[in-house]
């Protein structure tokens, strides 16, 4: 696990089929300063451009037309460049309960329910990382 | 001479008078002044006989005397002497003779007559009186017997039945008895009086007499056989068999009817009434019933319902002829019965009574009702289909929406997230910006909702603590919270019983109510979240039917409560609160499912959920009542 200790922006790869999505989502985290975005639209790209861009963490939705989130994340969790990187689930298939505040755990797992606001991805990624550092 | 001879009366004084011509004699008042005729034998027989007739045509009474000469003249007229009543010999006359002879003469010529008369009164009695009149020896043979007996059994010369008995003109069968009779009559003296005799003939034919028969004696007393008189009654008879025929028709009718009969008279008083109408009454016994009221074997409002009903019926003429009644009773099953009733009537067109039909129904209701039990059952288990399918389609459709509609308003969001840090400057901007977003989200909450409404109904059940689930369910929302200004005022007590639980749906139910309080008080506000442990009581403030149906009584319960300072609910709220797709949030703010599933979760928990306004202060109370663990389990 990789620490921050640098002012450097974390590394944030989202992958998501909706490029309306991906563009905005990296507008806003970079417009915070604190995030270097890149982002995907076709899931079977996952494996070669975390391992060229090699994030900090992963965001990731699940419904996508090609390979599916839980498909991408198996891949990026065997290859040895990505296998620690911390994924975050991005789905629109949760209900309140599941999301809560938009933000929740479920058997190890990170989930962020859409829609989002930038201030809890935000929030969630210091989360995850968080728990990174400390462990 | 006889002049002379008459003056020698002792006894009262003669008036004599003289007539020499037989034409004369209609000059003489023989009723009041004529009480004896002396013919002088002198005269011609054939005169004497001409004028013996005469007078007995014209006075019976008068007794007559032939006066002859002497032995010689009364052996010439022997042929006359015994149409008269006495006669005399002029030359033996002896003094004080004539008087005493005259006066013998006259008495025995009134009892003679007297005799007569009498005879002439039973001869008149025999013939013309249409009954059967008999004197019989002590043989039992008929002596004597009325012209219409003669008649009857078909004897044109009427001494053809003399010396006859019984024997000859009925069968053994009849005559055997009568016989008897007749003997017993002899030996004892007793009469037998209107004794209904069956005569059977030997040409088969019957009649039915009624027959008194009495000792026949001499003038001595002793019984010299019988008499007797037979009365004809046979139609009477046969009447009264017809009578009496119907009556045990009716009889085996009303005994044997499958239906409860009963007959009152006008004051209510049974009258007839029949078995099966006595165990209708709940009566041992027809004597326990005949002469008994409704009051007797009904309350005091049930016996005048059905006799105001009765009176109507015999006021106004008009039966029923439908009427159901039901009697609960202790002992056996509830009964039903249906009842016609009509008014009875006496000849002069008086209503008298009334009688009524009583059909036991009971079992065609029981029938009724499990029909409309099942019925109700199809129709309960049809809506549950339905909802089902409804369910069905709508999880369908709604997860197909959330992830259509969500990515777009993913987009929406973060697309204004960013606008907004652009146009940080422009306050109008961000205005337009932050209406836009609080859009985006009710959008984003009424998916929420339909995911939650269709999400599975299926229940996994674990013993857990409700308070550790709360405050979880608490952290989860801080955010909202915190948002809304609404400060949280948490008050669990320690140490409840665990309750069986299905830990992410019952978290929904929390999470709906916190969400519920939050929305209610936009302005913000407190929220108080309570917790703790009662027993099903008796009765009391606390206890409501609904309770009663779900608990039983020392049942130990788990109860939370979720009090917000909103503004509260209305009449129609409080009615509408948990139905589907009710919401008192103006429209597009809400589903209306989010208390509907919450309850709907509760059901599955064997809970309950109400939701009233608080009493001390403005606002709502939710209270959820859930069953122990032990409970659940058992």
């Amino acid at each position: 696990m990789k620490t921050k200790i640098t002012n450097e922006p974390v590394r944030v790869l989202l992958i998501d089929d909706e490029a309306a999505f991906t563009r905005m989502v990296k507008l806003n985290l970079e417009a915070t300063g604190k995030y270097a975005v890149r982002t995907i639209n076709e899931s079977p790209q996952a494996q070669s451009v975390a391992n060229e861009f090699n994030p900090d963490i992963i965001l990731l939705d699940v419904v996508m037309p090609e390979a599916d989130g839980g498909d991408v994340a198996i891949q990026l969790r065997q290859h040895a460049k990505t296998k620690d990187t911390p994924i975050i689930f991005v789905s629109a298939m949760v209900s309140r309960r599941e999301s809560g505040s938009g933000f929740y755990e479920s058997g190890g797992e990170h989930f962020l329910a859409k829609p989002v606001t930038t201030e809890r991805l935000d929030d969630s990624i210091q989360q995850v990382l968080a728990k990174g550092v400390s462990a | 001479m006889i002049r002379e001879h008459l003056s020698q009366a002792e006894d009262g004084e003669y008036e004599l008078q003289r007539i020499n011509r037989l034409e004369d004699l209609v000059l003489i008042d023989f009723e009041h002044s004529c009480h004896a005729i002396l013919l002088d034998m002198r005269i011609e027989t054939k005169q004497v006989l001409d004028t013996i007739q005469l007078i007995g045509e014209v006075n019976g009474a008068v007794a007559l005397i032939c006066l002859c000469r002497n032995h010689t003249q009364l052996r010439e007229h022997k042929e006359i002497i015994h149409l008269v009543d006495d006669y005399l010999l002029a030359e033996h006359l002896v003094p004080g003779e004539l008087p005493t002879r005259i006066s013998h003469a006259i008495r025995r010529r009134h009892k003679e007559e007297q005799l007569l008369s009498e005879q002439n009164l039973l001869k008149q009695l025999l013939q013309n009186i249409p009954d059967a009149i008999y004197f019989k020896d002590q043989q039992s043979r008929f002596l004597k017997v009325s012209q219409a007996m003669n008649q009857i059994y078909g004897f044109d010369n009427p001494d053809e039945i003399l010396g006859k008995t019984d024997f000859d003109l009925f069968t053994k069968e009849h005559a055997q008895p009568a016989y008897d009779d007749e003997q017993e009559i002899i030996r004892t003296g007793k009469p037998i009086i209107g004794k209904l005799e069956k005569e059977t003939l030997p040409d088969g034919g019957i009649n039915w007499v009624s027959t008194t028969k009495i000792p026949l004696r001499n003038t001595h007393g002793d019984v010299i056989g019988t008499m007797g008189m037979s009365r004809f009654v046979t139609e009477l008879k046969e009447a009264q068999d017809q009578l009496s025929r119907e009556s045990r028709l009716l009889k085996t009718v009303i005994d044997y009817a499958l239906a409860g009969i009963f007959v009152k008279d006008t004051e209510g008083r049974y009258l007839i009434v029949n078995k099966r109408h006595v165990d209708y009454l709940g009566a041992n016994s027809i004597d326990e019933v005949i002469g008994k009221t409704l009051c007797d074997f009904f309350d005091q409002a049930e016996a005048t319902r059905i006799s105001q009903n009765d009176a109507q019926i015999m006021e106004t003429g008009q039966g029923i002829e439908y009427m159901i009644d039901h009697r609960i009773r202790s002992d056996k099953g509830d009964l039903w019965l249906l009842t016609s009733k009509v008014p009875f009537y006496d000849k002069d067109g008086t209503c008298i009574g009334l009688v009524g039909i009583s059909q036991d129904i009971s079992a065609q209701k029981e029938v009724e009702f499990k029909l409309k039990s099942a019925i109700e059952t199809l129709k309960d288990t049809q809506l549950q289909l339905i909802e089902a399918e409804k369910m069905r389609t709508v999880g369908r459709l709604a997860a197909g929406v959330a992830h259509e509609v969500k990515n777009p308003l993913a987009v929406v969001t973060l697309g204004m997230d960013f606008l907004k840090q652009q146009l940080a400057d422009s306050k109008d901007l961000v205005e337009v910006l932050d209406d836009m977003q609080t859009a985006a989200n009710k959008a984003n909450d009424v998916i929420f909702e339909l995911l939650d409404y269709s999400s599975p109904h299926e229940v996994s059940m674990v013993p857990m603590d409700i308070g550790h689930l709360i405050k979880h369910v608490i952290k989860f929302l801080r955010h909202n919270f915190k948002e809304a200004h609404v400060d949280l005022k948490v008050e669990l007590a320690p140490d409840l019983p665990s309750i069986s639980i299905d830990t992410q749906k019952m978290e929904q139910v929390f999470i709906n109510l916190f969400l519920n309080a939050i929305s209610v008080m936009p302005d913000g506000g407190e929220m108080i979240v309570t917790s703790h442990l009662e027993r099903m009581q008796s009765a009391g403030s606390n206890v409501s039917s609904q309770m009663t149906e779900q608990f039983c009584i020392g049942d130990r319960m788990v109860v939370i409560e979720v009090k917000d300072t909103g503004h509260g609910l209305t009449e129609v709220d409080k009615e509408k609160v948990f139905d589907p797709f009710y919401s008192s949030k103006s429209t597009g703010d809400g589903t209306g499912l989010g208390l509907s599933v919450t309850r709907s979760i509760v059901d599955m928990h064997r809970g309950l959920i109400t939701l009233e306004n608080r009493k001390s202060t403005t606002g709502a109370c939710a209270r959820i009542i859930l069953p122990t663990h032990s409970e659940y389990e058992n």
